[in-house]
């Protein structure tokens, strides 16, 4: 039997302190740091079970179980546990790409995905790469309306609008996007990058009318340039870069007002801005249309009294607000807006002279320089300011072809309802199989750990995927995880109640073939889960091999620890 | 003895071709609709007919929130034809306005205006037969310009896939009175994607799964027993889709993998036990792992059964098809490892096999003490 004194002793280890130790201090850190609750929680996870399995002394083993379970505890109670929207309700649109792409590539193909939703004012839409190809985008309620919307912007590509002094030179639709491609280095003229396309005979007819003396003026790039609507800027937005220590020619407030509102102009539908300290003593704005947008920070004070006016009030982040304006010494004359998400500004170009003269030209090349701190930096640099300008002339295309999976739509009342049913679920379960273990086993000894250890399993399976998304086959996954847990528990307790030969053998026989049996389902589950990109049922793979690992690394030998005490 | 599992083998090989394939594999619709009275799914099955859709199945079942009616429709003709348009113009599409821009860049050499013309021309065929499908009054030759010719086709195939999800979902909300509806659609190049991976994922799976069981036992007879007895109770588990009609979906395929795990488990109870052990005899060791395997196979059992009960509370189609194709494949493998696994391992140690654990298995030297 295990004394108090045993487990005083226990407690009073080094190790067993620093492990209770670092448990408190990976919640404090949770608690604190909310915004990178998760990784801290998977980060104190994994140090605790390392340490768990390279320092092999039984009260370790225990302590790092408690402490394990204490973490996992205290990251359901502060990150909370995330269901897919089976449980919570939603829509969720599967969007498949043609071929798996690398992570780089992936990356930019999400934040083409967020940037175009958050144009449109889908700001409730998430994007999150599942594997190398494919990607979900889910939306919290279901309404008809906003599903098509997702839809037509997922299969249709943006609008893509190049404006010089206010008119428009270069429409989309009349660039040939088969010949939008990178120049090859040779052929570069000394710029880093560049990018080369050709447009139509109506296009090259535009773009002569329009440049023609404009030389050094900006080419303001938008992807889809909102329309019919009007901009307000705090003084801290107009002048974040501006003022900016970095910039090496500093911007003045009038000089950097009079450079945004020029970006914003076109003919017949200029974009008005407005400085938010301006407007908040004295509102009386009223919208041209009833469909006029009004963008802003999300968290301006100015939002109800838009709504009021009859706005459609368009929400955006801070750093999206912020113009970023052309930092360049040498030539005062090219100021310009380079980038402003807001309103679609992607890039801003300066024509050279030579394409300003009225003669109608098909061929075009964007060049510049890249940035960076050695040459790998800058080389890297330029491929990815020539992809972006790429994706972007061809109207925010994304690099690979793209195919929308099958919908699933959830209504909210139902998804709640499965969640609590599929709790009383798992609890159901836990119930039946300690009721089983009791009528095998017949001594309290032996049961209590066991129903104990099971529930600490629960308890830290629904951390770690909640931590994440638990999804259907996520739950089940987790309600599998319960029985394999309780029978690598059974192997070892058998093992432990044979009479014959020495306690430390007979353990060790257990683990061995807890151990080769958890090899043998992990390895059955590896392809499922890393290779196959079968998102559907990744989340059940996921929380069995989980399972599996765990009872492994973790309760496996902590129950080995108290079973052997208990039976001497 | 072991004619009991073979027999079972060979019954359940008989049901395998009868395993309906699911949505996931095998393209189409599934509408699932939520409705506070019950809903007559023959007569609703004829009304589709009627109505022109292939139905395979409709179902209509209680569940938390009043009734669930499911309704299987088999992947249009036109619409699979229109996604391979699609796909092909899509492939072509640059190529064409590059040649296109060759022509406005060189000043029409009559060179580049040929090829630009034959490539054309592919396209064009496409593009009419898509234009078609969607009931377009359009014609690619009054289109010059291939990005405007590109646009339209976009147009269309999304007038296409829209106009067949509308028709549908306004034929079942006249059909049946419901209050929400979802709508799972599974194009046909999806569902070759499915297939394809799944594929993928069997082979690696099996490949991966006996090189580590003959690493670890590095005995043949021993190891062939244990993938044996995992085999087996895979095909009883098909078996039993196949005579009760579980579908084979991405669920009930993932459970189908796990089976192999939890088969795995027990055979490797039962062949460490009896052959790398010397205590007793081989036959007394047999039954002590049969105690111990068997205590674990309920454990099992009864998480899944709590699960099956779930589903058919909830008709959560994900949980039924896990939580089945578990229970089949547990029951199959009580009678794959103890009357099948048990006897080839005991007649190998009474016809001269090596007892005894000669060497610790790799692993577990890095967990015990």
């Amino acid at each position: 039997m295990i004394s108090i004194n045993e487990i005083i002793a226990g407690a009073k280890k080094r190790e067993v302190i620093a492990i209770f130790l670092f448990a408190l201090i990976a919640c404090a850190a949770m608690f604190l740091d909310k915004a990178h609750g998760v990784p801290i929680y998977v980060a104190s996870l994994v140090a605790i079970a390392i340490a768990a399995v390279f320092i092999k002394s039984d009260s370790v083993r225990v302590a790092a179980l408690l402490a394990i379970v204490f973490l996992s505890a205290f990251s359901i109670a502060s990150n909370g546990v995330k269901f897919g929207i089976d449980f919570s309700g939603g829509v969720r649109i599967p969007v498949l790409l043609e071929k798996p792409v690398d992570s780089v590539t992936m990356e930019e193909m999400v934040n083409t995905i967020k940037t175009r939703a958050a144009s449109f004012g889908l700001s409730e839409v998430k994007v999150r790469p599942i594997g190398d190809s494919e990607i979900y985008v889910e939306m919290p309620q279901s309404s008809p309306q906003l599903v098509t919307d997702v839809e037509n912007l997922l299969s249709r590509q943006g609008v893509y609008r190049g404006i010089v002094d206010g008119q428009v030179a270069v429409k989309g639709e009349e660039i040939y996007s088969g010949t939008i491609m990178r120049i090859p280095p040779q052929y570069l003229q000394g710029a880093d990058w560049g990018v080369s396309f050709t447009v139509t005979q109506a296009g090259a007819q535009r773009f002569a009318g329009v440049a023609k003396g404009k030389g050094n003026y900006p080419l303001y790039m938008f992807l889809d340039r909102p329309s019919d609507a009007i901009i307000i800027l705090s003084e801290k937005q107009l002048m974040a870069d501006a003022a900016s220590k970095s910039r090496v020619v500093p911007l003045a407030r009038a000089r950097a007002l009079q450079i945004a509102s020029s970006a914003l102009a076109l003919d017949g539908d200029n974009l008005t801005l407005y400085l938010e300290e301006n407007l908040s003593q004295d509102f009386q704005l009223k919208p041209a249309t009833n469909r006029t947008r009004a963008i802003v920070s999300a968290n301006s004070s100015l939002i109800p009294s838009l709504r009021a006016a009859g706005f459609v009030v368009v929400e955006k982040m801070d750093a999206d607000m912020a113009p970023q304006y052309r930092d360049s010494p040498e030539n005062p004359t090219s100021d310009a807006v380079v980038l402003w998400p807001a309103v679609g500004l992607m890039s801003a170009p300066r024509l050279v002279p030579s394409v300003t003269e009225g003669i109608p030209n098909f061929s075009y090349t964007i060049n510049g320089p890249a940035s960076g701190a050695n040459a790998q930096a800058k080389a890297l640099d330029a491929i990815k300011k020539e992809r972006e300008l790429e994706s972007l002339l061809k109207g925010g295309a994304l690099p690979v072809q793209i195919s929308l999976g099958s919908k699933t739509v959830i209504p909210a009342p139902l998804g709640e309802e499965f969640l609590r049913l599929s709790l009383i679920g798992l609890l159901f379960s836990l119930v039946a199989i300690s009721i089983m273990v009791a009528i095998r086993y017949r001594h309290l000894q032996i049961i209590v750990p066991m129903i104990f250890i099971s529930l600490a399993e629960l308890v830290i399976l629904l951390a770690i995927l909640g931590s994440f998304t638990i999804d259907l086959a996520g739950m089940a996954g987790i309600l599998a995880a319960i029985g394999v847990g309780v029978d690598s528990q059974i192997i070892v307790t058998d093992e432990l109640l044979k009479k014959e030969g020495e306690m430390q053998k007979r353990l060790e026989k257990a683990f061995s073939i807890i151990t080769t049996s958890v090899t043998v389902a992990v390895v059955a589950m590896i392809p499922l889960l890393f290779f196959s990109g079968l998102v559907e049922i990744i989340g059940f793979a996921t929380a069995t091999v989980l399972g599996s690992l765990l009872g492994l690394f973790i309760s496996r030998p902590a129950y080995g620890v108290i079973a052997e005490h208990l039976f001497e | 003895m072991v004619a009991i599992p073979l027999l079972l083998v060979l019954a359940s090989l008989f049901f395998v071709p009868q395993i309906k394939l699911g949505v996931d594999f095998k393209g189409g619709t599934l509408a699932t609709m939520q409705t506070s009275a019950p809903v007559d799914a023959d007569a609703l099955k004829a009304a589709l007919t009627a109505k022109g859709y292939a139905v395979s199945s409709v179902k209509s079942l209680p569940n938390p929130k009043g009734y669930e009616v499911e309704v299987e429709i088999e992947r249009d003709d036109s619409l699979t034809r229109a996604e391979t348009l699609k796909s092909a113009f899509f492939e072509k599409i640059e190529q064409v306005s590059l040649l296109e821009s060759d022509v406005l860049t060189t000043n029409a050499s009559a060179d580049a205006v040929a090829k630009y013309a034959a490539a054309r021309q592919e396209i064009d065929k496409m593009s009419d037969e898509l234009f078609a499908i969607a009931l377009l009054p359009k014609n690619s030759s009054q289109i010059t310009n291939s990005n405007e010719l590109k646009a339209e086709v976009s147009l269309a195939y999304r007038q296409i896939t829209d106009g067949y999800s509308s028709t549908l979902s306004s034929t079942l909300s006249s059909l049946v009175n419901y209050e929400s509806a979802s709508f799972n659609e599974v194009s046909a190049s999806l569902s070759a994607k499915f297939i394809d991976k799944a594929f993928l994922v069997v082979v690696y799976s099996t490949i991966l799964v006996s090189v580590v069981v003959f690493i670890i036992f590095r005995t043949f007879v021993p190891s062939l027993a244990v993938l044996l007895g995992a085999a087996c109770d895979v095909i009883i588990a098909l078996g039993a889709m196949g005579l009760f009609g579980i579908p084979l979906t991405l669920a009930s395929f993932a459970a189908l993998i796990m089976l192999v795990g939890f088969s795995l488990d027990t055979d490797v109870l039962l062949t460490m036990r009896v052959i790398k052990r010397k205590e007793g005899n081989p036959r007394d060791r047999a039954y002590d792992a049969m105690k111990t395997g068997m205590t674990m196979s309920m454990a099992l059992m009864l998480a899944f059964v709590c699960l099956f009960t779930l589903a058919s509370i909830t008709h959560i189609n994900t949980y039924y098809e896990i939580s089945s194709v578990a229970i089949a494949g547990l029951l199959g493998d009580l009678v794959a490892t103890w009357l099948l696994n048990g006897i080839i391992v005991l007649w190998y140690l009474e016809h001269g096999g090596q007892a005894g654990d000669s060497q610790k298995p790799f692993l577990s030297s890095i967990f015990s003490n």
